[in-house]
């Protein structure tokens, strides 16, 4: 082994970790973070100061700074070391000082002959050798374990079943299991008990309802055009395509194609149509005043920089104004890839309403006729002209993307300035990826999902990792350039990356099959309980030796009230409803909005179906982090604080789940007290409570008068923080 | 090490990242990095106040926002060239290469029609129309030289607030209390209180968190004795019930924390703790009755009618129980002539600002808070010099150059910072552009505005984008 003399002491885990090994030097692991974080800013693609360029072995050798096997030599480690405040490097006044370590380890790699490895994200993945696999192991779980035994740590034994139902069914459907689902799965004595459970959650029409959320945080789905008007627009036709797609498990692939460019398929269907509403989520500004093709650049730019965020996990915004500083990605590339939107209309296609729909306005448009053949009175005409407004309106339309027969020429802008239009680009993929087909958003789709990307697969089931762990392989979800963060177990990564693409069995880039396989494995089965022998090695939890508790994200907690009280709905998709709010939440906008508060079954609906006012969303997703609809949102905040605690407590909503809650337990619990208590942990928490708990609920009721008694208990319930956790 | 510090590694990004989460997570980092322990408050809710970056000179920011932009022509920079050549074309030298939001090309600039007089030691430039300002002339740093980016109401206000014209970042008092955390344990850090006819174009988009942790969000006080949405206890829950109700929460969540050991349940019983002190203190802080008359009309405020003037008087209260950042704002200052125009309207917007913001910073100063807020007063951009064809007068959207003011906090008072051309187009001396100002006041905080970073989307995000210089010359 040829780096075998530079053995040295890295820390590869986090500050605090006391996790350390001896080994090589290794470019991507050790040397580059340290020249991207310190020297890229200058000497790196976008700037090349005294025209040197450290990203990229050539041109550093060529310059002379770096004289391989030589680190006495070299000049780039003399300025590292250099007495002088004028000559070291970095430059004193940057006040990022490199570590003893950290020079270290750049003059190990030079004396090691300086290679430069790509950046491992750049590469393609290969499917991992496994080596001394058991059969019945999956490998998730060899790597895991792998990784834990070297560091002599045991992994969390499997958390006990009730707990194991409600966090797969929050994960995959966000929906609480009911008690009798805990009981059967609890009594059931065959082997794959546990994966029949696994089965039916991805068989639920609930199912594509949970997974589209996410996609919608990414897509900054909401039902108005934002900015300061903020006025209504349909688009949720697109939400329910989601949701179908998720259910029927489209291939990702499929997904990615229909929604960027399904207008561009031959002979497109209606619904492959409805799909590029994707890209039509973008705010719009109503604003008096406005230079509209300002606006539409705005748009544009938004659809590129989504698109380099959702599919290839790059941060390509930063290169709108300039070439990227740390990442291969030059300004010229970012209009290359804007220019494959750059062309599109912005219609709506319509759905088709139904015949009484229609019938109805042919009625309303004749009697206007007969107005205006008799009197004319324009008062009555106006009148009748709303109705066919309101009616017209109830026929379901959605925005989508077209191609124009002409496409507008691009050019780079300088300074990402619109007005200052530099050289003209054409549609390409960034130059450091595999090129991509042609020069359409067609083929650009085609290009994201091709097997030779090496990051659309990586990026995706990184994301399904965060949705079933809180935090990814990769923890920069957003970011698999040079300043992100390196997988922590990359075996898995590139596993489950090339099973998505090219399954041992079943279909290819399968949704259903790649969570399957997630969750199926011992270390998503394990406990979540606080270790505190492992506090000081591995603090973050980034070996997985338990699972992490996760606060719910907002429309969960919505729904698990739902589903605690009673009151759900089961009705997938549809039109936006109107769950109670209070009316001052438009009491800070510009304008008011409507909000006709849902009577009936639409009260009680999901929360994905909640009507989405970008600039005024309702309370409970603003105050439990949910997606801004402003920008991609690829991963959820989860904060804790005190207005959470009073819209739990005090919010009109969460009162009537409560009340449901309280009449639930009183209809259909048992008598005593004690067994209704038991009762309502069984429908809030998959499982009984402890003695103490028991004694303390019992001690709360009991100052609680008879008649709110229940509710008051279900409200206390609903409060615990174990209520809005996925254990 | 602050929870906000340029931290070294993309991992060690991420772990700050979820330390602005908790105080439960904070409390974990304290046992791994022996920095942390300084910085690790005694309060457990998770707004405790957090060191700054450097000893600053302010605690709180009141921002007075005159959402709209008012005319800085009006009121603060008369013009006699301007005056003269009102009615004439406007040289094409001034206007080549700019864009407007409403005027064309051939627009006439327009003499103003109100009376100026010089005031104070610093011989400010005060119009008829704010007479109360004579009274704090030399308590105040006068910024005739604002510029700003963009023209449109929604994105300049965004701009203003968030230092992007893109909507999603996070706003000045997210970052500030994300920064510093706050000293009331009863109140939000971050209070929004709102008064005119109708709410600031851009709406929540304004005091959102962004991408930061919904904690720091802007908490937009509502009229009425509970100004927290959800902050009254059920119909029939009394004091004494709601408190059995947050014991019984808190009692059941320590024996979840103790079979699963998970420092955020602290954090969330702490902050139940600190709603069910919030239920009590933010009426208290909305009862005006408890002021002096004189006090009362010092401002011109009246207990119950809801006012800028009571909106005022609010932002010195909630300064002294040790709020962190307060935005108000009051609209509609959007003088383009037609319905809204630099007769009547302004006068009457004026009359409902000029007394109680005079009184503000008297206020303040007469209680020794001054010293410790630092108060500014503007829009999201100024009005043209130019005139717009409406059926009465008004002016467009002008962001090249343009008047603020600031008291306060380490501010230099009495001073006037900066100068425009004779007729008010450009600035020629001593511009501050919307970022300089952010870098300025995060610098009376004790922030630096280079080091108080998010990661987010693979970058390091600040309030001032790139941009932003301090500006020391109006440093006390």
């Amino acid at each position: 082994m040829r780096f075998s003399p530079w053995l040295i002491l890295a820390c590869v885990l986090v500050p605090g970790s006391v996790i350390a090994e001896e080994r090589a030097v290794d470019f991507s692991r050790d040397i580059r973070p340290i020249l991207s974080n310190t020297c890229f800013k200058c000497h790196g693609p976008g700037t090349a100061k005294a025209k040197l360029r450290l990203d990229d072995r050539a041109k550093a050798l060529e310059k002379e700074a770096i004289v391989p096997g030589k680190p006495d030599e070299s000049p780039l480690f003399q300025r590292l070391i250099a007495k002088d405040d004028d000559g070291r490097m970095p430059p004193p006044e940057s006040g990022d000082p490199l570590t003893p370590e950290q020079i270290a380890k750049l003059k190990a790699w030079i004396a090691a002959g300086a290679e430069y490895t790509p950046h491992w994200a750049f590469v393609a993945p290969k499917r991992p050798e496994i080596r001394g696999q058991k059969s019945e192991t999956s490998p998730i779980d060899h790597f895991i374990r792998a990784r834990l035994a070297k560091e002599g740590i045991a992994p969390s034994p499997e958390a006990d079943r009730p707990t194991l139902i409600r966090r797969a069914s929050l994960d995959l459907i966000g929906l609480l299991p009911t008690p009798k689902e805990v009981e059967d799965f609890v009594n059931d004595t065959s082997p794959d008990a546990y994966e029949k459970v696994i089965d039916r959650l991805l068989a639920s029409p609930h199912y594509g309802e949970r997974q589209a959320r996410h996609w919608l945080d990414m897509a900054r789905y909401a039902d108005s055009n934002g900015y300061t008007i903020d006025g209504a627009r349909i688009i949720w036709p697109w939400r329910d395509w989601v949701v179908k797609a998720y259910n029927a498990d489209m291939p990702f692939d499929r997904f990615t194609i229909e929604q960027l460019a399904g207008d561009l398929l031959p002979k497109a269907t209606v619904d492959q149509k409805i799909a590029t509403g994707f890209h039509r989520n973008t705010s719009f500004n109503e604003e008096g005043g406005t230079d509209a093709e300002q606006f539409r650049v705005e748009r544009t730019v938004d659809r590129a920089n989504t698109t380099a965020a959702v599919w290839l996990g790059l941060t390509m915004g930063c290169a709108q104004c300039h070439d990227h500083k740390y990442d291969p990605v030059s300004q010229k590339d970012y209009y290359r890839l804007y220019a494959y939107f750059n062309s599109c209309d912005e219609p709506t296609v319509t759905i088709g309403g139904s015949p009484e729909l229609e019938q109805k306005i042919a009625d309303l448009n004749a009697q206007i006729a007969e107005i205006q053949k008799k009197d004319g009175d324009l008062k009555a005409i106006d009148k009748l002209k709303a109705q066919i407004k309101k009616t017209q309106g109830a026929i379901p339309s959605s925005l989508v993307l077209k191609e124009r027969a002409k496409p507008r020429p691009t050019h780079v802008q300088i300074r990402g300035d619109f007005l200052r239009p530099g050289d003209e680009v054409t549609p390409a993929a960034p130059t450091a990826l595999p090129k991509a087909g042609g020069k359409s958003r067609l083929d650009l789709a085609k290009w994201l999902v091709s097997r030779d990307n090496p990051l659309t697969a990586r990026v995706v089931v990184n994301r399904y990792w965060q949705q079933f762990f809180g935090k990814g392989l990769v923890e920069t979800e957003n970011d698999f350039g040079m300043q992100g963060s390196s997988p922590t177990h990359p075996e898995i990564l590139d596993w489950l990356a090339v099973e998505f693409m090219e399954p041992t069995v079943g279909k290819a880039w399968s949704t259903k099959q790649i969570q399957k396989l997630i969750v199926l494995s011992a270390t998503y089965r394990q406990a979540s309980h606080a270790r505190p022998e492992l506090r000081d090695k591995d603090a973050r939890n980034l070996l997985l030796a338990r699972q992490n508790r996760l606060r719910l994200e907002a429309e969960s907690i919505r729904d698990a009230a739902l589903c605690a009280s009673g009151l759900l709905s089961q009705k997938v998709g549809g039109a936006p409803v109107y769950p109670p709010q209070p009316p001052e939440v438009f009491s800070f906008t510009q304008s008011k909005h409507p909000w006709p508060e849902s009577k009936g079954e639409d009260r009680y609906r999901r929360a994905i179906y909640t009507y989405i006012w970008r600039q005024s969303q309702h309370p409970l997703l603003t105050t439990f982090d949910g997606a801004d609809a402003q920008t991609a949102c690829t991963k959820r905040n989860r904060s804790n604080t005190p207005l959470q605690a009073l819209h739990l407590a005090n919010d009109p909503a969460f009162l009537e789940f409560a009340d449901g809650l309280g009449k639930r337990i009183v209809s259909a619990g048992p008598t005593d007290d004690a067994g209704r208590i038991d009762f309502a942990y069984r429908l809030c928490f998959g499982r009984l409570p402890g003695d103490a708990e028991r004694s303390r609920v019992l001690k709360y009721a009991a100052g609680i008068a008879e008649a709110q008694r229940w509710s008051a208990v279900g409200r206390v319930l609903m409060n615990l923080d174990e209520f809005i956790t996925r254990e | 090490m602050e929870p906000y510090a340029l931290p070294d590694s993309a991992t060690r990004r991420g772990f700050f990242r979820d330390c602005g989460l908790g105080v439960g997570t904070m409390a974990l980092a304290s046992l791994l990095d022996r920095d942390a322990a300084a910085a690790v408050p005694k309060r457990k809710d998770p707004l405790a106040p957090r060191k700054p970056h450097f000893p600053g000179k302010a605690k709180a920011v009141i921002l007075l926002f005159m959402a709209g932009g008012p005319s800085q022509l009006e009121l603060f920079t008369p013009k006699p060239t301007l005056n003269k050549l009102g009615g004439q074309k406007v040289p094409d030298s001034f206007t080549m290469g700019k864009r407007f939001a409403f005027i064309k090309g051939d627009a006439k600039l327009l003499a103003c029609a109100r009376k100026f007089g010089k005031y104070g030691q610093c011989g400010m430039d005060l119009s008829e129309l704010v007479p109360h300002h004579r009274d704090i002339v030399d308590d105040v740093c006068w910024l005739r030289g604002m510029k700003t980016d963009v023209f449109n109401h929604g994105p300049a206000k965004v701009f203003f607030s968030t230092g992007s014209p893109q909507f999603g970042r996070p706003g000045m008092g997210a970052w500030v209390t994300y920064g510093l955390g706050s000293e009331s344990d009863s109140l939000p850090g971050y209070v929004v209180l709102q008064s005119g006819p109708r709410g600031p174009r851009g709406g929540a988009a304004i005091w959102s968190n962004g991408f930061l942790p919904s904690l720091y969000q802007g908490v937009p006080f509502l009229k009425g004795e509970n100004p927290i949405l959800d902050l009254a206890s059920p119909k029939g829950v009394d004091r004494k019930q709601q408190g059995n109700f947050i014991d019984a929460v808190g009692d059941l969540n320590k024996l979840r924390q103790s079979a699963v050991g998970d420092p955020e349940i602290e954090t969330r019983i702490a902050a139940y703790e600190m709603a069910f002190r919030m239920q009590t203190a933010a009426p208290e802080l909305m009862d005006l009755k408890t002021e002096t008359k004189e006090t009362l009309a010092l401002y011109g405020a009246e207990p119950g009618k809801a006012s800028f003037a009571n909106n005022c008087l609010l932002a010195r209260r909630l300064v002294e129980r040790g709020v962190r950042f307060i935005q108000l704002f009051h609209t509609d200052w959007d003088h383009h002539g037609g319905a809204i125009d630099l007769g009547k309207s302004l006068d009457n917007i004026c009359k409902e600002i000029d007394q109680p913001c005079a009184a503000l910073v008297k206020d303040l100063k007469r209680t020794g808070l001054l010293d410790s807020t630092m108060v500014v007063w503007g829009g999201e951009f100024g009005r043209t010099p130019m005139g717009e064809t409406r059926e009465t007068v008004g002016r467009d959207h002008h962001i090249d150059a343009y008047t603020m003011w600031v008291a306060g906090g380490g501010v230099k008072p009495g001073i006037i910072h900066g100068q425009t051309d004779e007729i008010g187009y450009n600035v020629t001396e001593k511009h501050v552009h919307v970022h300089d100002l952010q870098a300025t006041i995060l610098n009376q905080l004790g922030l630096d505005h280079t080091k108080l970073t998010y990661r987010f989307q693979g970058r390091d995000y600040r309030l001032t984008d790139v941009h932003g210089e301090v500006v020391r010359d109006i440093l006390a």
